[in-house]
């Protein structure tokens, strides 16, 4: 009898903790179908490859790419040094610890303020008059890469903390210097970690459309330069979705299947590259 | 008996705890001498305050001299010099994981200079072979020098040092971790290392230092208690906290 009850209670476990996976898993996975749905209905080779004027949105998946790719390449490097400065200088005095809020606090700001940010330093410098706003996707990655910065540096502090200290003494013991250490044995060791970071970063602000609507805004052309309003597949599904025309609505979906592929993508990369290469076993 | 090291009154703290106490010494040349003790005795101290590694933890201090063939390395000498001259290899084998076992061994020529590739390779060779390992790893110098067992680990981490051409090497119970077939060859290696260098080997165990050292310095609550050769430590020591530590009645 005591045993019964017991086993039914194993049961009931078991099926609560099922179903509550299942309302989590099904919204998830309607989304998926929704998307892959209605976004291959849009899909076909010169909807993808030819600019907003002509009725595709290659312009749009180009300047997403440009301006993640510029946002990575003022991101990643001032988080990979903030990472590191945490990791192996900063471990205490009152500047580490207010590098320590101040990434802990960018990471908590929403994306429309760092939008806003970029606004007004960069688009309002750089623009002769209120009436005559100078839009720039410079702007826009100066926005994401603030972002990029405590994604990246949290990933970088982590994964250079974890590495035993053994290994720094051995560098010491050889009378290597501080930073050939920091850089060429702790962080090479880390990379990994750093890489995933980056990765993950990446796939992040790849969905962030308030910073670019109003620093890239848009356009219908294919991207001649960095310095001016550049199209991105946020904005345009952004743009699309609310427009109440069916046919952009449908190609709304086309761009956001394209969105989700570019994070799918990553988040499989690193799954990947991050697998253990031995399989533990006894 | 020419004298390497030359130890004048050293005195270590962590904070205001003071682990080294006036120890004075004269290591020779060419000779393995084994720091022995109970834990806590301040025998790690003192091999990392002839490397300038003890200054490093937070809260340490050192006052007193060490010379190195009479040039004192607290005077105006860089740490990073000290260090390349005074080699160490730890209890844990911490070869390092993103290099090659050929690089592992020529990895602070290879961090710190402009060698050309041939120079290292001849080199990394030549140190593998004086450890013992080449035959061992000649097939696999460039898998990750962490896939190598724990004995083999620590004699790169040996040939590491040697690969720097060190004037002394300071060892800080380096077979404590390894299984005694590892064991035996690393006391092999250590004797075999005088020829060229001069070794200071901490050890817990007192048979290892009758085995393989010339000289050996008992420590006790941070206090050199006897320095002597070996022969007459385990004889006739002078000191009674000697002749009980080695007979094994404390520690």
């Amino acid at each position: 009898m005591h045993l019964l009850s017991r086993k039914r209670k194993e049961t009931f476990v078991k099926i609560l903790c099922f179903l509550v996976t299942a309302a989590v898993i099904i919204p998830l996975l309607w989304i998926i179908g929704d998307v892959i749905y209605n976004g291959l209905a849009a899909w076909n080779i010169s909807f993808l490859v030819s600019p907003v004027i002509q009725g595709g949105i290659g312009n749009a998946i180009l300047g997403t790419f440009i301006i993640n790719g510029m946002a990575c390449l003022f991101g990643i490097p001032l988080g990979v040094l903030t990472g590191m400065y945490l990791s192996e200088y900063g471990q205490e005095g009152w500047f580490a610890s207010m590098v320590r809020t101040t990434v802990e606090s960018l990471s908590g700001i929403p994306s429309l303020i760092l939008g806003l940010f970029a606004y007004a330093t960069i688009i309002i410098a750089l623009s002769q008059s209120a009436t005559d706003r100078h839009y720039t996707a410079i702007a826009s990655a100066l926005a994401l890469g603030l972002m990029m910065i405590p994604l990246v540096g949290k990933a970088t502090e982590e994964s250079m903390r974890v590495i035993s200290n053994d290994i720094r003494e051995a560098a010491i013991a050889l009378g290597v210097p501080k930073w050939i250490r920091t850089t060429r044995i702790v962080l090479a060791i880390a990379k990994g970690g750093v890489l995933t970071g980056s990765l993950l970063a990446f796939a992040r602000i790849s969905g962030e459309t308030a910073p670019l609507l109003f620093t890239a805004l848009f356009s219908n052309f294919w991207p001649t330069g960095i310095n001016q309003p550049m199209a991105s597949l946020q904005v345009l599904i952004y743009n699309y979705a609310l427009s109440g025309y069916p046919n952009l609505v449908t190609q709304a979906w086309g761009a956001a299947l394209f969105l989700a592929l570019i994070v799918v993508a990553i988040n499989i990369i690193v799954r990947v590259y991050t697998k253990p290469k031995y399989k533990e076993g006894f | 008996m020419q004298t390497k090291l030359d130890v004048q009154d050293l005195n270590a703290w962590f904070y205001q705890k003071q682990a080294l106490k006036n120890v004075n010494v004269k290591i020779p040349e060419k000779m393995v001498t084994a720091v022995i003790g109970p834990s806590g005795c301040g025998k790690s101290t003192f091999i990392r305050c002839i490397n300038r590694m003890h200054e490093l933890v937070p809260g340490a201090k050192v006052s007193g001299k060490v010379l190195l063939d009479g040039a004192d390395i607290y005077g105006t000498m860089d740490p990073m010099d000290v260090r390349r001259k005074v080699g160490m290899v730890f209890q844990k084998p911490n070869p390092f994981p993103n290099m090659s076992v050929a690089d592992n061994v020529v990895a602070g020529l290879k961090l710190l200079g402009t060698y050309k590739k041939q120079e290292l390779s001849e080199l990394s060779d030549a140190n593998l072979k004086s450890v013992g390992l080449w035959e061992e790893v000649k097939d696999d110098l460039k898998k990750s020098g962490a896939s190598l067992s724990g004995g083999q680990q620590q004699r790169l981490c040996i040939a590491r040092a040697l690969a720097m051409n060190p004037e002394v090497i300071l060892m800080d119970e380096p077979s404590s971790a390894l299984d005694p077939a590892s064991t035996a060859k690393i006391e092999e290696l250590v004797k075999k290392l005088k020829n060229e260098t001069t070794v200071i080997i901490i050890t817990h165990n007192v048979q290892q230092a009758a085995r393989i050292s010339d000289m050996t310095a008992f420590f006790y609550l941070g206090e050199l208690i006897e320095f002597d050769q070996t022969a007459n430590i385990f004889e006739s020591p002078k000191n009674q906290l000697t002749e009980r530590y080695i007979t094994g009645r404390f520690g």
